[in-house]
C-alpha cells in the first residue's frame, strides 16, 4: 500500500477526532475550516516521523493540539461566520432539543477555559485515562488530577451561574 | 446541568460523528498538497517585507549621513539607525524561533509554553516600538528633513500654524501610541499568568 493511501485511510477513519480536536480551539466554522486544514497538513508533514512506540490516535491527539495552539487568533468579527455549535448540529442533522441545547452550553463553558484547560477537559471528554491525558500533554499523572478537579470546580460554579 | 450531561452529550456527538465519512481521498490529499497560508507564513511575510523597508531607509540614511553636518543630527542620524536596524532584527529573530517549534515532538504543555513565551516576547517587541516610535518623531523628523530637503529643523523658526499643527500630529501619535500600548499590556498580561500556570 502507498503512503497516501495509509495516509487517507487514517483520517478518513479518524476524521471525527479532527473534527472535534478542530472544534474545541475554534468559535465557528470558517476558523474550524482552516484549522482542520492545517492539522491534517502537519500530520502529512510528520507522517514519517511517526513511531510505533505509541498508540496511532496518542500521536494525531497531539499534533493536533499542538497545531491548535499556533492557530490561536484573536475573535474578529467576520460576515457569514457559523457558531461552531450550530455547525456540528448542521454537520450531524440533529433533531433533538434538549441535546442541541447541552452542546451550546458545553461549547459556551469549553470557550471560557484557557488553552491549558481547554486541551485537558477536552481529552477527558474523549473517554481519556489520566495516564493517557499526561502522555498528549506532558504533565505529571498527579498534576492532570489535580488540574481536572480544579477545572470541573470552576465548570460547576460556571454552571450553577447560568 | 450537571458535568455528567455535558459529557453525556460529548459521547453523543462523537457517535454521530463516527458516523459521518464526508470526506474523499481526493479532499484528504489536496489538503495534503495545497500551499495555504498560515497564520505564520502571513505575519513572517509582514513583517519581513516591513524590515526590508526599514533595512532599506538606513541604507539611505547611512548613504547621506555625511551631509547630516552637525553633531546634534548625527546623534538623531545614529538613533535613527538602530530604531531601524535593531527593532526589525529582534523581531525577525522572535518569529523565526516561533517557527521553529516542532509540533509533532513536543508535549502539549512544552509547546504551549514555548509558544506562549516567544509570542510574549514578540508583543512586547511590538509594544516597545509603538513606545519608540512615538519618542521617534524626535529623531527620525530632524534627519528625514535635511537628508530630504537639506532642511536643519530644529534653525528653522515655525509659524504658528505649523506649530499647531505639529501638536496635533503630536497628539494623534500618542494618543494612538496608548491604545496600542494598553491593548499589547492586556494581551501580555494574560499571557504570563498562564505561563505562570505552566510552571
Amino acid at each position: 500500500m502507498s503512503k497516501e493511501t495509509v495516509f487517507t485511510d487514517l483520517i478518513r477513519e479518524h476524521q471525527a477526532l479532527l473534527y472535534k480536536v478542530t472544534s474545541v480551539y475554534t468559535d465557528n466554522n470558517l476558523d474550524q475550516e482552516d484549522l482542520f486544514q492545517e492539522v491534517v497538513y502537519q500530520l502529512w508533514k510528520y507522517f514519517d516521523s511517526f513511531r510505533q512506540d505509541s498508540k496511532i490516535t496518542t500521536w494525531m491527539y497531539r499534533v493536533a493540539m499542538n497545531t491548535a495552539i499556533a492557530h490561536l487568533k484573536k475573535k474578529k468579527r467576520r460576515p457569514n461566520v457559523l457558531p461552531i455549535a450550530e455547525v456540528l448540529i448542521k454537520q450531524i442533522d440533529l433533531i433533538d432539543e434538549v441535546y442541541e441545547e447541552r452542546l451550546h452550553l458545553l461549547y459556551k463553558y469549553l470557550h471560557h477555559l484557557n488553552t491549558l484547560d481547554k486541551g485537558l477537559i477536552f481529552l477527558l471528554l474523549e473517554g481519556k485515562s489520566y495516564n493517557e491525558i499526561a502522555l498528549i500533554t506532558g504533565l505529571q499523572v498527579s498534576n492532570v488530577g489535580t488540574r481536572i478537579s480544579r477545572i470541573k470546580k470552576k465548570l460547576r460554579t460556571n454552571m450553577t451561574k447560568n | 446541568m450537571e458535568i455528567e450531561e455535558l459529557q453525556a452529550a460529548w459521547l453523543q456527538m462523537s457517535t454521530e460523528l463516527k458516523k459521518q465519512k464526508k470526506l474523499t481521498d481526493d479532499i484528504i490529499l489536496s489538503m495534503t498538497k495545497e500551499k495555504y497560508q498560515n497564520k505564520f507564513k502571513k505575519i513572517s511575510t509582514y513583517e519581513t517585507i516591513g524590515a526590508i523597508v526599514c533595512f532599506s531607509l538606513a541604507l539611505l540614511v547611512l548613504i547621506k549621513f555625511h551631509s547630516l553636518d552637525t553633531w546634534y543630527l548625527q546623534i538623531c542620524g545614529l538613533l535613527t539607525l538602530i530604531f531601524l536596524i535593531v527593532l526589525p532584527v529582534l523581531v525577525l529573530k522572535t518569529l523565526n524561533k516561533m517557527k521553529m517549534i516542532d509540533i509533532s515532538k513536543g508535549s502539549y504543555k512544552e509547546n504551549l509554553s514555548q509558544f506562549i513565551k516567544t509570542k510574549n516576547s514578540l508583543l512586547k517587541l511590538q509594544k516597545l516600538a509603538i513606545g519608540i516610535s512615538f519618542f521617534g518623531l524626535s529623531f527620525i523628523v530632524p534627519v528625514t528633513s535635511k537628508i530630504i530637503s537639506n532642511k536643519d529643523v530644529f534653525l528653522i523658526s515655525l509659524k504658528i500654524e505649523q506649530y499647531i499643527a505639529m501638536g496635533i500630529a503630536m497628539a494623534f501619535v500618542y494618543f494612538v501610541s496608548r491604545l496600542g500600548y494598553i491593548g499589547y499590556k492586556k494581551v501580555t498580561n494574560s499571557a504570563e499568568e498562564l505561563i505562570k500556570d505552566l510552571e
